[in-house]
């Protein structure tokens, strides 16, 4: 997931300050200036093998290309190396001729990627400390256990990889898209003693010595938290490869990138409207004077990720979130268009689904929709609330909804304390429910760490076992394992709907689902529908699948989707490339200055 | 011989208080929960992958799976040896770390610490002796509207205007440009602006108190009736009784002139210096490099106060420690 973020590469963070002479009619660009980016934050470490973060993968990337890409029109596109497959469950992995290593490592050979994934990414007691160890292992059927997936190698430049059962999307997951590789001569000197300090010391990977023609930069310089330089890289290698489009025929087209590390927001802002930087992001409410600026162009593309509010189905929640009527009923409460044209000034989308309406699963004939239109309101929500709860102690006295002593019903909602829309989505969240289901609600703030440990961990009681156990944020059934501190609904959590590996989100519409903290247990069996879609090689059905489960989910609806939030980026105004779809750094390095 | 017994119990005193310093910081990162490492295990489940794995192979990298004590001990041990570790959060040795923030801290403390000094005492002495006037008053609300308006708000201001408006100073701070250059005093004016106006305060008005003591006193007067002017007075024979107590504030801040570091300022001037480096650390809960930065902050400190100390008496003899 890290790395769907970092694979917008260098490029696609800041805007440009070059002079353009070029003309802008010819097929390929000239080569000239220096690209620019401003960053919030530096990276932790050059050694990918040891990092977590999106920043430090998308330094990592300017010098190493990876695998292949994924375009935003959902195809691979084979940048080192392409895939076949005839049953979707066993793929061959091919890598290009002509990749050579730096530092003296000879030519990337199928033998280095199988070293890499059996001694560190596979490890026994994964010593390196990779971080996505885990994704190199899957259950096999026949045993029950979590095992390595095996690996072989089958030519100098082939190797095979046998999952333990058809997954068509395996491509496009983040364990191979744009994943990197490492020279069996530098990993052999530290797996034999699995000298964990060593590999995350080795100077080679530290400053990126191995990069050879592999990427589109090479490595400069790093000043920790002020810059990071790379300069151009006359090997690179697609340059040379047949069968890419002709603005890859001399790629990159800047002499060199700097991203600069800024942190203040304003400061960041005020390089980007003086010049001095060719990109930064922008936040939702700023954008509106930087569209007015000469200088500057700006770009809005949408995210992945859906804001949800998330309602408390365990114990210590509010018990008739559990019943789908009343999930449903208050779905009419909250005005999603005015969350996006109000809150995120425009810049986002509303949500229905765990899927943006943009994405191709997304199956408008089958999505319902809540909150916009004429399926909003007052009456629309009492109407259903008080029958959805006419069994129940819950009963409306007046506008207001009481229990059963007569009490008026409050409920929380926690938000981000560091996060000041959220704040603000949090309180309109809460006038809204006031004013259309006679619930009062009130806004929380808490920081993001306390609310992982004492909100979203859940467990059973000390001494007592549970049925069944998910693991540290689903630890039982929901009437026995809850998180330390009661709370009703939260805003402040934004999950991604992986428009391009819908299964990854599966885990949380399943009872028994890793994420599943708050309690939910559908009614339908979606989790199945999940594995029949991930399951079936032909294309139209997994369309169909996965439509029919995403118009379950929006049905369900296992909590109130908000909306999609855009990301908005400033760049220079001679700055070419960018695009406003999905993904759309996925080929930054052919980017120039007009 | 006391007063050199006195100082050695204090230096000694000075590596106890430093070890017990760097013992509660350690203890005190031991036992805080990452968020990094609670952040990757929400996202591992989210991802359909597992908390518990995402939680191993984090403890793997960070060396935490070894126990408490194992750890303690080699952090102790690195410190005392000068062996200060691998800095997680920057790749790169730790020493390393701090050498390449040091400079960059300098280049803006040692101005802003030299400047402060001389005009707060300046402007302080002279309020002294033209006590009320419109200048003391003039000179008085400077002081305070310096000391009150918070740090990162007047820099971001003044960043604005005259970086971003006016295009007098550069927005963002180019690291790469040589230290004693024009183009780097050129990118140092605002924030030395940003922290002279804030620390002139104290200084200014202190030495105003200072001074004003001695400004009636018989000597003086005697020097007038003399005929010293004006400034032969403030310098030749206020200056010299007022310096011993100015100098309990002045000496701390110049042994810390190369450490004045002020996070606020190099957050919103983007300056990678030794501020941002220890604040970055502590976030990350990077241990080497926090007990790095520690260690120099406390060290400084420590070793300040006692230089300060004996300041005093150097300067006052009729102060004496050797008794205590």
């Amino acid at each position: 997931m890290l790395k769907l973020v970092a694979a917008t590469g260098v490029a696609g963070l800041a805007g440009c300050s070059g002079n353009g002479s070029g003309g802008s009619e010819d097929a390929e660009p000239d080569v000239q200036g220096t690209y620019v980016s401003a960053s919030s934050v530096d990276a932790q470490s050059l050694n990918w093998l040891t990092i977590a973060d999106s920043t430090s993968g998308s330094y990592v990337t300017a010098t190493l290309d990876g695998t292949w890409a994924i375009t935003p029109d959902r195809e691979i596109f084979p940048l080192w190396a392409d895939y076949s497959t005839d049953d979707g469950r066993v793929y061959e992995i091919e890598l290009r001729e002509g990749l050579e290593w730096g530092a003296g490592y000879g030519e990337m050979t199928a033998e280095d990627w199988v070293y890499m994934i059996e001694t560190v990414f596979q490890a026994e007691d994964n010593w390196s400390g990779y971080p996505n160890a885990d994704d190199w292992f899957r259950t096999n059927p026949d045993s029950g256990q979590r095992e390595p997936i095996p690996v072989e190698q089958t030519g100098t430049r082939t190797f095979e990889i046998s999952l333990f059962e058809v997954d068509p999307s395996f491509p496009f997951k983040p364990i191979l898209w744009r994943q990197q590789c490492i020279p069996k001569g530098i990993l052999e000197k530290y797996a034999e003693d699995r000298d964990t300090e060593g590999l995350q010391q080795d100077e080679e990977l530290n400053t990126l010595a191995y990069t050879g023609n592999l990427g589109p930069y090479t490595y400069e310089n790093w000043e920790r938290s002020a810059s990071y330089t790379v300069t151009r890289n006359d090997d690179y290698y697609l340059r040379d490869v047949a069968d890419v489009p002709d603005r890859f025929r001399e790629a990159p087209y800047f002499d060199q990138e700097i991203i600069r590390v800024i942190s203040e927001e304003s400061t960041r802002l005020g390089a980007l409207e003086s010049g001095e930087v060719d990109s930064a992001g922008i936040p939702p409410d700023k954008a509106t004077r930087f569209e007015n600026l000469p200088n500057v162009d700006v770009n809005v593309t949408p995210q992945p990720y859906a804001r949800v509010l998330i309602y408390n189905m365990r114990a210590n929640g509010w018990e008739p979130f559990r019943s789908k009527a009343v999930r449903r009923a208050l779905a009419f409460a909250v005005d999603k268009e005015s969350v996006v044209e109000n809150i995120l000034r425009g810049y986002g989308q509303v949500a229905q689904t765990m899927q943006p309406k943009w994405s191709e699963w997304y199956d408008d004939s089958r999505v319902e929709a809540f909150g916009v239109g004429d399926r909003y309101g007052p009456e629309a929500t009492r109407s259903r609330l008080e029958s959805a709860l006419s069994g129940t102690e819950y009963a409306y006295d007046g506008d207001r909804l009481v229990d059963g002593s007569g009490d008026g019903v409050t409920l929380t909602i926690y938000y981000d304390s560091g996060q000041p829309t959220e704040g603000t989505i949090a309180e309109f969240v809460a006038q809204e429910f006031s004013e259309n289901a006679g619930i009062e609600v009130q806004p929380e703030a808490v920081s993001s760490s306390t609310f992982q440990s004492n909100y979203v961990r859940t467990s059973a009681p000390e001494g007592s076992e549970p049925e069944w156990t998910a693991g540290i944020f689903n630890g039982g059934p929901r009437d026995v394992a809850t998180s330390a501190e009661p709370w009703d609904m939260c805003i402040n959590l934004q999950f991604n709907t992986y428009p391009f590996t819908p299964a990854s989100s599966k885990g949380f519409f399943e009872r028994r689902g890793g994420i599943n903290f708050y309690g939910y247990y559908p009614e339908e069996d979606i989790g199945e529908l999940y594995e029949r879609a991930s399951s079936t090689t032909d294309d139209a059905r997994r369309r169909e699948l996965f439509g029919e489960a995403f118009g379950l989910i929006s049905e369900e609806q296992p909590f109130g989707f908000l909306a999609m939030p855009s990301s908005v980026s400033g760049y220079a105004e001679d700055v070419r490339g960018y695009d406003e779809e999905f993904n759309t750094g996925w080929d930054s390095q052919t980017w120039y200055f007009a | 011989m006391s007063m050199r017994w006195y100082v050695v119990r204090r230096v000694l005193w000075a590596v106890v208080a430093t070890f017990l310093i760097l013992s509660i910081t350690w203890g005190l990162l031991a036992i805080t929960p990452n968020p990094a490492a609670e952040q990757m295990q929400f996202q591992a489940a989210a991802s359909g992958g597992s908390a518990e794995a995402a939680e191993e192979a984090f403890e793997a990298r960070r060396g935490l799976d070894r126990s408490p004590w194992v750890r303690y001990r080699e952090y102790m041990l690195n410190m005392a040896t000068l062996n200060w570790g691998w800095s997680q959060s920057r790749s790169q040795p730790v020493t390393d770390a701090i050498a390449n923030a040091v400079p960059y801290t300098a280049i803006y403390s040692v101005p802003t610490t030299i400047l402060s000094i001389l005009v707060g005492l300046s402007i302080g002495l002279y309020s002294a002796t033209h006590q009320y006037t419109r200048t003391d008053y003039a000179a008085t609300f400077f002081a305070f509207f310096g000391y009150a308006i918070p740090n990162f708000w007047f820099g971001i201001i003044l960043l604005l205007v005259f970086g971003v408006q006016l295009g007098w100073f550069p927005v963002v701070f180019d690291s790469d440009a040589p230290f004693l250059s024009l183009a780097m005093g050129r990118q140092l004016v605002l924030p030395v602006v940003v922290l002279v106006t804030g620390t002139i305060a104290g200084i200014m008005r202190y030495s105003r108190a200072e001074a004003l003591e001695y400004v009636e006193a018989e000597f003086v007067k005697t020097a007038k009736a003399k005929g010293a002017d004006g400034y032969r007075i403030l310098t030749r024979h206020i200056l010299r009784p007022a310096a011993v107590p100015l100098m309990t504030i002045l000496v701390g801040d110049i042994l810390g002139i190369f450490l004045a570091a002020s996070y606020l300022v190099e957050v919103v001037f983007g300056i990678p210096g030794l501020g941002q480096l220890s604040y970055n650390a502590i976030l990350a809960q990077d241990t080497s490099l926090v007990l790095g930065t520690t260690l120099i902050f406390t060290f400084v400190s420590v070793i300040g106060n006692l230089v300060q100390d004996v300041a005093y008496t150097v300067l006052d003899p009729r102060i004496d420690y050797g008794d205590r």
